[in-house]
C-alpha cells in the first residue's frame, strides 16, 4: 500500500466565504445595506421586523430574506407589511443559512428598487455565528426572558455581531433580568458591541432603531 | 446539525479536489480550533458516515485540535496502490 499525502490547507468556509464575498459585491453595486438577525428562536425577530417594515416601508426599499427550518410563516407574518420583497428560504433541517442561499435570494430580489436588506436568519445562537452570508454587520438580538448570561455562555455570536438589541423591555419589570449585567456580560466578549433597547411589541426604543437603520442606509430615496 | 453541515463540506472539497481519486481517499486531516462553533467529537462521528459511502471508499478523519477559530482540511491520505483502480 503506498500512501500520499495531499497538502490542502484549506478553510472548510472557503466555498461559503467566495459565495459571500459575491453576495457583498452585488449589494455594493446597489449601494444596499444588509443586516443579518441572529438569535435564538423567540427572541422577537419577527416582530421587530415587522414593526420596522410598518415604520420605515414608506421611506425605505426594504427586503427580507427569512430562513426558517420549516414553514415560511415568518415571511407570510411579514408578507402583511410589505407588498414585496419577502423571499423566504425553507432550509429542510439546516440550522443556519448558508451565503449560497442569500445569493439564490438576491436573484429573487429587485435589487435597484432595495435600499435594506434584512436576512433573518435561523433562530439559533450557535451555528450562524460561523457563516458569512455577506452581510454589512450581524445583529444579535436577545430578550429579556432569555437570562443575563446568554452572551458568556454563546460567546462566538456576541464577538461576530456589531450590534444587539435587547429586546421584550416591556418585560423587565415581570422578570428576574439584571439588565446592567446582560450588558457588561456582552461587552466582556465584544467590548465594540452597540446597544438598542426595544419592545417590538410595545413599540419602546423603536425610534432609536429606525433612526440607525435611516443613517446606515445609504440612500434615502422615497419608494415609488 | 451544524456539524453535518460542515462534514458535507468537507466531503464536498474532497470531491472536487479528488475527483475520480475519491474513492482512494484513505485519510482526512482536519484542524478545528477551540472557537471554531464546531463540535470535534460530533463532526468525526458524521465525516466518519459520510466517508464510508462512494465516491469515498473507506476513508476516516482525524481531527486535530489549535488555538483559536481556525477550521480547515489540512491535507488528503490517498491510497495510490489500490487493486480496485
Amino acid at each position: 500500500m503506498t500512501i500520499r499525502t495531499i497538502e490542502v490547507r484549506e478553510p472548510v468556509m472557503a466555498r461559503n466565504n467566495e459565495l459571500a464575498r459575491e453576495v457583498r459585491r452585488r449589494l455594493a453595486e446597489h449601494d444596499i445595506t444588509a443586516f443579518n438577525l441572529v438569535s435564538s428562536p423567540g427572541s422577537g425577530k419577527t416582530t421587530l421586523l415587522e414593526r420596522t417594515l410598518s415604520t420605515l416601508g414608506s421611506e425605505l426599499g426594504i427586503a427580507v430574506i427569512t430562513g426558517d427550518v420549516q414553514t415560511r410563516n415568518d415571511a407570510e407574518r411579514l408578507e402583511h407589511h410589505t407588498t414585496r420583497l419577502v423571499q423566504a428560504v425553507v432550509t429542510g433541517g439546516a440550522c443556519h443559512l448558508d451565503a449560497r442561499q442569500v445569493l439564490d435570494g438576491l436573484d429573487a430580489i429587485d435589487l435597484a428598487a432595495t435600499h435594506l436588506l434584512f436576512i433573518e436568519n435561523v433562530g439559533n445562537l450557535v451555528c450562524p455565528a460561523s457563516w458569512d452570508l455577506g452581510e454589512t454587520a450581524k445583529i444579535v438580538v436577545f430578550s429579556v426572558t432569555e437570562g443575563e448570561d446568554k452572551p458568556l455562555k454563546y460567546p462566538k455570536m456576541f464577538r461576530e455581531a456589531r450590534y444587539a438589541v435587547l429586546n421584550k423591555i416591556d418585560l423587565l419589570p415581570y422578570v428576574p433580568f439584571d439588565l446592567d449585567r446582560a450588558i457588561d456580560n456582552a461587552r466582556q466578549v465584544n467590548p465594540g458591541l452597540g446597544f438598542f433597547m426595544t419592545s417590538a411589541l410595545t413599540g419602546r426604543g423603536l425610534g432609536d432603531w429606525c433612526d440607525f437603520l435611516r443613517r446606515e442606509t445609504h440612500r434615502l430615496v422615497a419608494v415609488g | 446539525m451544524h456539524e453535518l453541515s460542515v462534514a458535507f463540506e468537507v466531503c464536498r472539497m474532497a470531491e472536487e479536489r479528488l475527483g475520480h481519486d475519491a474513492r482512494r481517499l484513505r485519510l482526512v486531516g482536519l484542524v478545528v480550533g477551540d472557537d471554531a462553533g464546531v463540535e470535534p467529537a460530533n463532526l468525526a462521528f458524521c465525516l466518519d458516515a459520510l466517508l464510508g459511502q462512494p465516491p469515498f471508499g473507506a476513508a476516516s478523519v482525524l481531527v486535530n485540535r489549535s488555538p483559536g477559530d481556525a477550521l480547515r482540511v489540512e491535507y488528503y491520505e490517498v491510497d495510490d496502490d489500490n487493486p480496485d483502480d
